[in-house]
């Protein structure tokens, strides 16, 4: 069966695209993050437009990562106080984000932008699971521990609030430029951005473990949805068809992932996915890198015709 | 089905009511049969011709379009999409439908001389912006993804002759218009052949009131940008949220 999608302006095969989704809601299932960072890049290898991959993934997300707040809340893990911080933030980076965007596609650059960026995370993300798990596996030489950093400045700076249910009482410009970040990332690569929020919310804001996934998912719904809104204003470019696709399939395989990841062991199942997001990473930017078969194309999605 | 064959038959009698032995093809607007569904639209073209030794080519192409396209270079060691030709006037739907396979009907030369074919159907002048190559080569490819990616056709053998009462020959063709179709008038051209040459012609216009379904939600997302991008959330966080009443109704988290 074929199936046409109206932005991405290609004829697709449903089930690959629902496998997909399965896939990488497998894996965030089993992980705790959203799989963004792993979604977009895919869909860009299977021929989607990356403007219309990026803004459709965003459209996506919001849909999963709402469905994963509302277990979170349920077992009273978000931090909303918290998360409503960062999400200030993140809806100041997104806003700068589509603008960056923006004056990139004025240009015809914004394609370099994707990729690039996604290399630089991919290639980033990937080594440290890599290097991590393995770590952790003991094939690598034991170094004494570094101490943890105490970021002494963090701690001095100004504007303290009283955040209860995370029992912090922090300054809220590190949970501000954190959202501000990951609202920027939201809206070039059309992530969540948990795999970059989560482990600031640990090591930089000092969170407690247990309410780290439900607020970063929490603050994820605005933001993703504030970005697919302006995607779809500025650059026509959301797929809802394809979003909707994605966002069945993976609601089914974050479920599995939930499940398997009691059974399987945690250290290589990493290096897996570290493996993964690595070889994903260079074949994006392989891609760019490489003279394509051919160098004349249609233009398609974003409302160019 | 039963509606066709009520076509046919009055084809049949307005053609031999009329006798219509100079008048060599009959077509016109009530013998365009339009159906449209979720799968998309299908389009039948009856007519009447005489009987006899005869093949019959049809072209159909559609209301024109927007189109860009890009050429790929190597800048500072990327592969990117630099070079850009803009068309305004791309057929959106061509179709070039025959009784047979073409080379059994004419030869090349009597396509080109009647214009037949994509190699031959013209794009319009295009705006060239920071590419040195010239719009041939644009438009070269531009036939080929147009025919790749399933907006151009050639369903050769797909016009199906039925010898009628009398010397009244009857032909039937049936087609599909893409998901992403157009809206808009879409011009018929009827060639009838005898020992490869084209011995009469007649056209017609099939007006098409509703566009493809893809098309459809293109146009919304176009021209209501906000609207459209605000039903996207609300389907996404409507979907997740049946989505996670399901699983937590049958306990599986």
């Amino acid at each position: 069966m074929e199936l046409y999608l109206p932005i991405a302006e290609i004829s697709i095969n449903p089930s690959i695209f629902l496998l997909l989704g399965m896939s990488v809601g497998i894996l965030s299932g089993m992980f705790g993050v959203g799989g963004g960072f792993l979604m977009t890049p895919l869909l860009v290898l299977l021929g989607i437009p990356p403007a219309v991959a990026v803004a459709s993934e965003a459209n996506h997300i919001v849909g999963s990562s709402l469905s994963g707040t509302i277990g979170h809340l349920k077992r009273k893990a978000v931090d909303i106080k918290l998360g409503n911080l960062l999400l200030i933030g993140g809806i100041i980076g997104s806003f700068i984000g589509i603008g960056i965007f923006n004056s990139l596609i004025k240009i015809g650059l914004v394609d370099l932008l994707i990729t690039l960026t996604y290399f630089f995370f991919l290639t980033g993300v990937g080594s440290f699971m890599l290097y991590e798990s393995l770590d952790s596996l003991g094939y690598l030489k034991k170094k004494k521990r570094r101490k943890t950093y105490h970021h002494s400045w963090i701690m001095g700076l100004p504007f303290r609030m009283r955040f209860k249910k995370s029992g912090l009482y922090i300054s809220i410009i590190p949970p501000l430029l954190v959202g501000f970040i990951v609202g920027i990332l939201a809206s070039i690569m059309g992530v969540g951005g948990g795999f970059i929020m989560i482990p600031a919310m640990i090591y930089i804001i000092k969170m407690p473990t247990s309410v780290v996934i439900g607020t970063s998912l929490y603050q994820i719904i605005f933001v993703t949805a504030i970005v697919t809104l302006l995607h779809a204003f500025h650059n026509q470019t959301v797929d809802v068809i394809l979003a909707l696709i994605l966002l069945l399939g993976g609601a089914i395989g974050a479920q599995i992932g939930v499940k398997l990841s009691s059974k399987l062991e945690g250290p290589y199942l990493r290096v897996a996915l570290g493996l993964l997001v690595l070889s994903v990473g260079i074949v994006m930017a392989s891609d760019l890198l490489i003279r394509p078969e051919e160098t004349i194309t249609i233009i398609r999605g974003g409302g160019s015709n | 089905m039963i509606k066709n064959y009520l076509k046919m038959f009055l084809i049949i009698f307005t053609v031999t009511a009329q006798a219509p032995l100079d008048l060599v093809i009959d077509t016109n607007e009530r013998d365009i049969e339009i159906k449209s569904g979720i799968s998309g639209t299908k389009i039948a073209l009856f007519g009447a011709t005489p009987s006899g030794k005869r093949d019959i080519i049809i072209e159909v192409v559609g209301p024109p379009k927007n189109q860009a396209m890009q050429e790929k270079r190597r800048f500072f060691g990327f592969w990117l999409g630099r070079g850009k030709s803009y068309y305004k006037n791309v057929p959106s739907y061509y179709n070039l439908l025959s009784s047979k396979p073409l080379e059994e009907i004419t030869n090349q030369e009597g396509l080109n001389k009647l214009g037949l074919g994509i190699e031959h159907l013209p794009l319009g002048k295009a705006e060239i912006k920071y590419s040195t190559i010239k719009q041939s080569e644009f438009d070269q490819r531009l036939r080929s993804e147009m025919f790749k990616n399933g907006q151009f056709f050639e369903e050769q053998g797909n016009i199906i002759l039925r010898s009628g009462p009398g010397k009244v020959g009857l032909f039937k063709t049936e087609f599909s218009l893409p998901p992403n179709s157009l809206q808009g008038k879409y011009f018929v051209r009827y060639f009838l052949f005898q020992n490869g040459e084209a011995i009469s012609y007649a056209e017609s216009t099939i007006d098409l009131k509703q566009a493809g379904f893809a098309r459809l939600i293109w146009i919304f997302a176009n021209k209501f940008a906000l609207l459209y991008g605000i039903i996207a959330i609300i389907l996404s966080g409507l979907l997740g949220w049946v989505v996670s009443l399901i699983f937590s109704r049958y306990k599986l988290t």
